[in-house]
């Protein structure tokens, strides 16, 4: 048959080295790991990025970094970590875990899964490149508004390489979700009806169909913001009957999916971990998938509460708070709902479990500053100030990032098949804690103040120069945190150290703990029938019963 | 349990310092002392939402302690299972309702507040300002035509209404004491208002990244009586070029024009030359930007005036 002749022809040898297998591999896991491990190189250059602008910032009227610098390294940070952080992180792990969890060989589209990986590797080295561009990188921060973007005030081809990049992550993601979707919808084992989904999978889910929502005005925004500067239109530019908001709509259009597309796959994770670490079932598995789906839906109709000082008028305004308080109900229906997973368990407070329980004091903080932020009436007073650095920073760092780092700890053993170490792992989380709380909550207090976000530098003493020293201080116990972690990887991995992880180290639930750490290509031999969300457990029940 | 002696005793002293500073000022708990009314009412709204989620806070983090520490391993082994509970409805609608709940009063109590915060109380002659955002500092011009540079004078008592534009790109209004931000949007004219209580100055600065300079674009407003008022209009016109070059110009190139981030200008020539000044301060030149594109002819001869007599101290000597 014409199908058997094409798997005849044997791969060339040259594709089977150590190092070129990585260049030409489909493999969803080698994928995965490698959407993990530039993600992880991106975050510490992002980090050192933030370490920079809390230098400058520790005391008043300091010169460590140069105001034409430090708008850079601002811009940079926030792109970096957004961009090239968070969503492709996400990515690695769903391209990693969500084959394995719904008993899949492999994604749906393996090729177009190798693009989406070596696109975004392109867009991240695009927009890190325009560093030596000339005039130097995109200074008109994260969301870069116009008219500051235009290139009457942002000339240089920073901005541009900004643009360039961004279109290129936009494709990647785009080719990832739709990958997403159509494995998770298409490919489940057995016996896996949606009831019986891991919850980290509908998150996956949901994230794949808010980016497909969600990218294309982004796209479209940014190439308006490129044809004014480079072509000649003004859509953005007053003087020649542009308008500014319309770019502010457009932007934030994409920009508030794209939190809720950061933070859905992190509370998957928060799922996954903190039922096998309290040996019990989620706590309301149907209210924690319907709530990921209602945040999903409710996050397309908020947009405009990141606008509230633009002058919407208090009609805009109001529906815009109404809809932002709506969405915090689906998200507290999350938290009670973990919080009562941990009810009556056998607690095992390991590494995961710790960043999980951590994640679940800093994001209740990131979640209810927020409700200070949807009354605009309040907002217009604490907005754009460092009230919302901390706001922000308590969702993504003290949120997602803690969420990443439980989800590192605990999926490290299946990825590379040795544990890392307990002892590590408890001292980075602890040294993490402390030094995330002790930088963002004095944050909360410069924002009340007065202290404006994005400032290079303040001439203010007192309180100000008090909880910015604090504020940096933070920064480094924080910084070291993240060392210990490198460090615990280095053990267990260039030192051998680690212990060699068996199939399921950690008793948990879910079918990638099936298959053996790591898995081999093509992931199972077979796949149980499935009868519960919780495949493993039943197994091991079954096992106990024969025995 | 060493380590977890540690991690209280850093917790502990975190919070000592922070009530320590935070007990000589309001601390940043709440936002700055307001001295307007629309201020006022933004913070009561404030603590309305902080008496609720500061609850939803303790009880939350409250619940999550007393289970880890209720709830947690001992010497119990991995494998024993704890209570298989797969959920409860009527716990579900609980807290579906109370959030609702709770999240209604708040917005009840944000629209019962808002058209204090949100609308000027009427007044027989609201004092009319309208404020320009430039790259980097703020003008004020006042009904009699009087024009002033990031000092902005109103009486006390008075209800101000502000018109808020841009020149150039996005700037964000802000004092603190005097209410909530607005944008100063390039082609959009924005509104907002404050009463100011007492006498004093009120300092603040723009709240939207609008450039190099974001930093240094401060603005203070200075509320006198009625009469200090009237005097420092009327003495506005003969200070403008002083003003001009100390909030505009001296922002990049220094208090005495002898260069920073723009170039010396202490023995530049050109300041001598008024034509080919005033080209540049109002269409900008290279990375200077059109910091006068809307200005007057009156307060561009002040500005030509004040250079050629204070700043410029004669030609280099020797190149």
């Amino acid at each position: 048959m014409a199908v058997d002749v094409v798997e005849t022809y044997p791969a060339p040898t040259w594709k089977s080295g150590r190092i070129a297998s990585w260049f030409v591999t489909v493999d969803h896991k080698r994928i995965g790991i490698l959407y993990i491990l530039t993600a992880l190189g991106f975050f510490v250059l992002g980090g050192i990025l933030a370490m920079l602008m809390r230098a400058q910032l520790a005391t008043p009227g300091e010169s460590i970094l140069t105001k034409n610098s430090y708008d850079e390294v601002m811009t940079m940070h926030g792109t970096t970590m957004i961009f090239l952080v968070i969503v492709p992180i996400m990515a690695g792990f769903g391209n990693y875990l969500v084959p394995l969890m719904i008993g899949a060989r492999d994604m749906a589209f393996p090729r177009l899964n190798a693009l989406s990986y070596w696109l975004y590797l392109v867009g991240g080295i695009v927009l890190w490149s325009s560093w030596f561009a000339t005039g130097g990188t995109a200074k008109a921060g994260w969301w870069s508004y116009p008219t500051l973007s235009e290139v009457q005030f942002s000339p240089g081809h920073g901005q541009d390489y900004w643009i360039l990049s961004l279109h290129i992550l936009t494709l990647s993601s785009l080719a990832g979700a739709i990958n997403f979707v159509v494995t998770i919808v298409n490919m489940r084992a057995r016996g896996m009806t949606w009831m019986r989904m891991p919850l980290f999978v509908w998150a996956l889910l949901t994230y794949g169909i808010l980016l497909l929502l969600a990218l294309p005005t982004l796209s479209a925004a940014v190439t308006m913001l490129l044809l004014d500067r480079r072509g000649y239109t003004h859509f953005f530019i007053p003087s020649q009957g542009g308008n500014v908001v319309l770019y502010q709509h457009m932007f934030w259009f994409f920009g508030h999916p794209e939190v809720y597309i950061m933070v859905l796959p992190a509370f998957g994770m928060i799922s996954e971990i903190l039922p096998v670490f309290s040996r019990k079932p989620i706590f309301g598995y149907k209210a924690v998938a319907f709530s990921t789906v209602g945040i999903a839906f409710f996050s397309m109709l908020v947009w405009a509460h990141h606008m509230f000082t633009v002058g919407l008028g208090t009609g805009l305004d109001s529906f815009f708070m109404i809809s932002s308080m709506v969405i915090a109900v689906p998200t507290g229906i999350k938290i009670f709902n973990w919080l009562a997973t941990t009810w009556r368990g056998n607690l095992i407070l390991d590494t995961p479990m710790l960043f999980a329980l951590g994640f679940l004091a800093l994001f209740t903080m990131g979640g209810l500053s927020g409700i200070f932020l949807a009354a605009f009436p309040v907002d217009w007073q604490v907005n754009d100030s460092y009230y919302i650095v901390a706001h922000f920073h308590y969702v993504a760092f003290g949120g997602i990032a803690f969420a990443l780092f439980g989800g590192l700890h605990y999926w490290w053993p299946k990825m590379f098949g040795r544990l890392l170490d307990e002892r590590l792992g408890k001292l980075s989380f602890w040294t993490m804690f402390v030094g995330f709380n002790l930088t963002f909550l004095p944050q909360h207090m410069l924002g009340l103040l007065g202290m404006p976000r994005r400032i290079y530098t303040y001439h203010h003493g007192g309180l100000w120069e008090v909880y910015n020293l604090l504020s940096s201080v933070g920064s480094g116990i924080l910084a070291l945190g993240v060392l210990v972690f490198v460090v615990n990887v280095w053990r267990t991995h260039v030192l051998r150290m680690g212990v060699r992880a068996s199939n399921d180290p950690w008793l948990a639930d879910t079918l990638e703990w099936y298959t053996t750490s790591p898995p081999p290509p093509g992931n199972f031999d077979t796949v149980p029938y499935v009868t519960s969300a919780r495949p493993l457990r039943d197994l091991r029940v079954r096992l106990a019963e024969e025995t | 349990m060493r380590r977890k002696l540690a991690f209280i005793a850093l917790a502990a002293l975190t919070a000592l310092a922070t009530a320590g500073v935070a007990a000589a000022a309001n601390g940043g708990f709440t936002p700055v002392s307001p001295n307007s009314p629309n201020a006022s009412h933004t913070t009561t709204a404030y603590y309305v939402v902080l008496a609720f989620t500061a609850a939803i806070f303790v009880i939350v983090e409250g619940l999550l302690v007393v289970f880890v520490v209720k709830y947690r391993q001992r010497n119990r082994p991995r494998t024993a299972e704890g209570s298989q509970v797969h959920g409860h409805t009527r716990l579900e609608l609980i807290w579906t309702v109370v959030p609702v709940i709770i999240l209604c009063v708040i917005g009840i109590v944000v629209f019962v507040e808002l058209p204090h915060i949100a609308s000027a109380p009427a007044a027989s002659n609201p004092l009319r300002i309208t404020v320009e955002g430039h790259q980097f500092y703020w003008q004020f011009d006042y009904p009699n035509g009087a024009r002033t540079i990031d000092e902005l004078y109103v009486p006390a008592g008075r209800v101000v209404d502000l018109r808020v534009v841009s020149a150039d790109v996005i700037h964000s209004w802000w004092i603190p004491a005097l209410g909530g931000k607005i944008q100063a949007l390039p082609g959009i004219t924005n509104h907002t208002w404050f009463k100011a209580r007492d006498e004093g100055t009120f300092t603040g600065q723009c709240a939207e990244l609008c450039g190099l300079y974001h930093a240094a674009m401060a603005a203070r407003v200075v509320v006198t009586d009625e009469r200090g008022y009237e005097a420092a209009v009327a003495k506005a016109p003969a200070n403008l070029g002083s003003t001009e070059f100390h909030g505009v110009c001296a922002t990049c190139h220094g208090m005495t024009g002898a260069g920073g981030y723009g170039p010396n200008l202490s023995n530049n020539p050109l300041l001598t030359q008024t034509a080919g000044l005033l080209s540049i301060v109002q269409h900008g030149r290279g990375r200077m930007p059109a910091v006068g594109s809307t200005w007057t002819k009156a307060q561009l001869q002040a500005l030509a005036a004040y250079v050629k007599s204070h700043v410029y101290k004669g030609a280099a000597s020797g190149g």
